[in-house]
């Protein structure tokens, strides 16, 4: 059951936090796990079992890494057997799902096959034990306020979280603000721009203008951001219902003056993982500079990967691998001096990578490329001309949005008499942005993106 | 002290939720809530339903559907549930064929038709409005191109069944109030018109206009294109009645259900009581049913079989004066079982009457499961 639905905002949730708030502490994480498992087997229930199968896999498997611990090379062989099965597991079920086979797909995979390997990896570094409980592993694996769009938390740091969690009044009223604004991003702003994004991909990208094809990239930027963000902000708000708190994972992404800052704002999370436990497991910081280089473009890659299957997806990670070195080894510094400069050259690049994430192959990437750079069949045409006066005010909103800016102006100014006026409109605001989130669950213009 | 605004979020909340909830179940359709099977809980289709049910019953649905057609209005939206919205009218979106052959399919099985009943057999595709108003829509619209669609079709049976043309009649006249403004199908008046250039081919004169009595029977008609948008601002329809007093007199209408159910209507075609529901075009025919016998006081041995679908409606009475006898088959609720729903041979017409778009709809549902 995804997050943004009728069922889930309207029926679900409110059952969910009235039964959560009256069972006994210490069958909370009980709870959790009941909830997570129901809602990820909604409608189909047999993704539970393929969820089982990950757990059980991983549960078990981490238990053989601590037992074995003193054996490397065994240790060394599971879990570079591990990292192969599941990435070969991600890769079988992406290529069933382009042969149309219906939902029996399991959501989520992307991002608990992470959360497993890194589970696994912690183990095998000794960062910490294995899970005992079965329970803490499934729970971890399958909380399902992260399950869809993350943000992506080690198992430490799950654990960690889980234990400290505080629930009480006040943590429900932050979490269901957190919640109401994270439903609002996705359901109004992003299926909104996804449904835009749809009608501009009716165009040829061989015959389109110059214009139609900077709006598709720019709508399915804003699109991307909001429909992730939102995502994961409805996750935080859900988890401090629950008194847990789950860190951001976005930051002002847009506002970024280079690549490198770039990934430590954009799906923060994911990035810092494949820093962490992809690049880390390659070379350290004391290995030599071509080491270092190949773990960076490797590193690259495997994100381009795990985004999607397909050269398009690999083609991105590997750009994006090889601007991260270059900015480190080259022009970090001149970067840094000149931040407008930075800002143009990172938001450039964005745009243009963008298209590997909806291009079919990398033949319509270069078309639209082609395009971009001022080879289209004409500047501005009829469809284009469309599009442009009829959203480029949604458009100028959702950018100025993106940037945070607007969330910077509260903060700054809360302190303010204004400010906190403000604040104390924010659950009147709240529950207004509630009922426009039920007017757009009515009869969503699009299937939902996630 | 600086989180005490958190309460009245948690107090505003509970009451949304609380009212919600109540409005919910106290006024939801609770007789069409999906009953789960097995098989249907492990599909994932009963899940959809479930959600369906949910949307279309949640407490206030018209005032936030409302609520979320102008906040679409207000950021530039054009379509609002495959309707697109235009300065004075809904128009229905057309998809682009997928492939075309469904027109090959329709016209094999009525060429084999024709040959097998042995009486004239006519066919009358109706364009859709979005067709006739194409220039209304938005640029970047992509739909099929449905002069073309029917002209092939035609092209197929030419020889076999006689083909009526109504595109050339309502594209001529497009300046004048023959499609409904909220509904998907044309006013009497562009049934009327389309009337008058084919009843000829069929062998009759045609009533003229002046003849009738021209009734408004209702100024506020919202047909099906507002039911999708609730969109107030384009203007209610006028729904009309035509009346000719010289014509044949209704000596009996009888309708048929598939479950073996026969209804008695008296003399009376019409149903008066529809125009104070929700679905107004009902008063043309009265309740939907499978088939409608319709009798008249004539006694010139002409009978006609007529399949059609909801356009048919308010065609059919100016068909009145004509024939002794007509049985209307509705091709929406019988599909492709419509071939055992009369016999052809017991007529001296038969008529196929459709949109272009529920022609198309019906065919590609029939090669789908062949």
């Amino acid at each position: 059951m995804y997050l943004s639905t009728m069922t889930f905002v309207l029926a679900a949730l409110p059952l969910i936090l009235l039964l959560y708030y009256l069972v006994p502490q210490k069958w909370k994480p009980e709870f959790m796990l009941c909830c997570s498992l129901l809602l990820y087997g909604w409608g189909t229930p047999v993704r539970v079992l393929f969820l089982g199968a990950y757990i059980c896999y991983d549960y078990s498997a981490g238990l053989l890494l601590e037992k074995f611990r003193k054996k490397r090379v065994f240790c060394t062989v599971l879990l570079i057997f591990s990292c192969l099965l599941q990435a070969a597991a991600l890769t079988a079920l992406r290529l069933v799902t382009q042969s149309d086979v219906p939902a029996l797909l399991p959501v989520g995979t992307a991002l608990f096959t992470l959360q497993g390997l890194g589970y696994l990896i912690s183990v095998y570094r000794n960062d910490h034990p294995a899970a005992v409980r079965f329970r803490d592993l499934a729970l971890y694996l399958s909380f399902f306020p992260t399950i869809y769009a993350g943000p992506l938390l080690t198992y430490g740091e799950f654990q960690e979280a889980l234990s400290a969690r505080r629930s009480n009044i006040l943590t429900l009223g932050a979490g269901l603000s957190h919640f109401i604004r994270g439903l609002a991003e996705k359901v109004i702003l992003g299926d909104t721009l996804y449904y835009l994004f749809l009608e501009l991909r009716h165009a040829d990208p061989a015959e389109m203008s110059v214009l139609t094809a900077w709006l598709t990239v720019v709508t399915f930027w804003l699109f991307l951001y909001f429909e992730l963000q939102g995502y994961a902000q409805m996750a935080r708000g859900l988890g401090e219902c629950f008194g847990i708190k789950l860190p951001k994972n976005f930051h002002q992404p847009f506002l970024s003056g280079s690549i490198t800052d770039f990934f430590r704002n954009w799906n923060m999370t994911v990035s810092a993982w494949f820093r962490s436990f992809f690049r880390s497991s390659i070379s350290k910081t004391t290995s030599p500079v071509w080491q270092r280089s190949l773990a960076q473009v490797l590193s690259g890659c495997a994100m381009g990967f795990w985004y999607g299957t397909g050269p398009c997806f690999l083609l991105w990670g590997l750009i994006m691998g090889l601007l991260l070195l270059l900015e480190q080894t080259s022009f970090a510094g001149r970067l840094k001096k000149n931040y407008v400069g930075g800002l143009i050259y990172a938001m450039t690049i964005q745009q243009f990578t963008w298209v590997l994430f909806f291009a079919d192959s990398l033949q319509e990437a270069a078309l639209y490329w082609k395009c971009m750079i001022g080879f289209g069949s004409d500047l501005v045409d009829r469809y284009s001309f469309y599009f442009f006066n009829s959203y480029i005010v949604l458009l100028l909103i959702c950018a100025y949005l993106a940037t945070g800016l607007f969330r910077d102006l509260a903060e700054r100014t809360s302190k303010s008499k204004p400010g906190r006026i403000a604040r104390f409109m924010m659950p009147a605001v709240d529950v207004v942005l509630l009922v426009f989130c039920f007017a757009f669950l009515l009869y969503p213009d699009v299937p939902t993106a996630i | 002290m600086k989180q005490k605004y958190r309460y009245g979020t948690v107090v505003l909340v509970i009451l949304v939720y609380a009212v919600a909830m109540v409005t919910t179940i106290c006024t939801s359709n609770w007789h069409v809530f999906p009953v789960p099977t097995v098989q249907t809980m492990i599909n994932g289709v009963w899940a959809s339903q479930f959600e369906q049910f949910l949307a279309e019953n949640v407490g206030f649905h018209d005032d936030l559907f409302r609520l979320k057609t102008k906040t679409d209005m207000l950021v530039g939206e054009k379509m609002i549930r495959n309707v697109y919205v235009t300065e004075d009218r809904l128009l229905e979106k057309i998809e682009a064929d997928q492939n075309d052959g469904y027109i090959q399919a329709s016209a094999e099985s009525l060429n084999a038709f024709a040959e097998d009943c042995g009486v004239p057999v006519y066919l009358l595709l109706v364009p859709s409005a979005s067709e006739i108003y194409e220039n209304r829509l938005p640029a970047n619209v992509v739909k099929s191109d449905q002069e073309a669609a029917i002209r092939e079709t035609y092209a197929q049976v030419i020889g076999k069944v006689r083909t009526l043309d109504a595109y050339h009649v309502l594209s001529s006249l497009s300046d004048e109030y023959i499609y409904y403004r909220t509904d998907s199908r044309w006013t009497s008046y562009g049934a009327y018109c389309v009337y008058r250039s084919v009843i000829q081919k069929m062998g009759f004169s045609a009533v003229p206009y002046h003849r009738y009595v021209i009734s408004h029977m209702s100024t506020e008609f919202r047909g099906d294109l507002y039911e999708k948008t609730l969109y107030d601002s384009v203007k209610a329809d006028v729904l009309d009645d035509y009346h000719y007093e010289g014509g044949s007199s209704i000596t009996g209408v009888t309708a048929m259900y598939a479950d073996g159910r026969v209804e008695s209507r008296g003399t009376q075609l019409n149903d008066p009581d529809a125009l104070a529901t929700d679905d107004m075009y009902q008063y043309y025919l009265g309740m939907p049913c499978d088939k409608l016998v319709i009798q008249t006081n004539l006694d010139n041995g002409k009978k006609l079989l007529i399949y059609k679908d909801g356009f048919g409606d308010c065609f059919i009475p100016f068909l009145l004066p004509h024939y002794s006898e007509i049985c209307v088959v509705d091709l929406e609720r019988m599909g492709m079982a419509y071939e055992t729903a009369a016999n052809p041979s017991d007529y001296t017409h038969v008529l196929f009457l459709s949109s272009m778009e529920n022609w198309k709809e019906m065919w590609y549902t029939d090669t789908a499961g062949s």
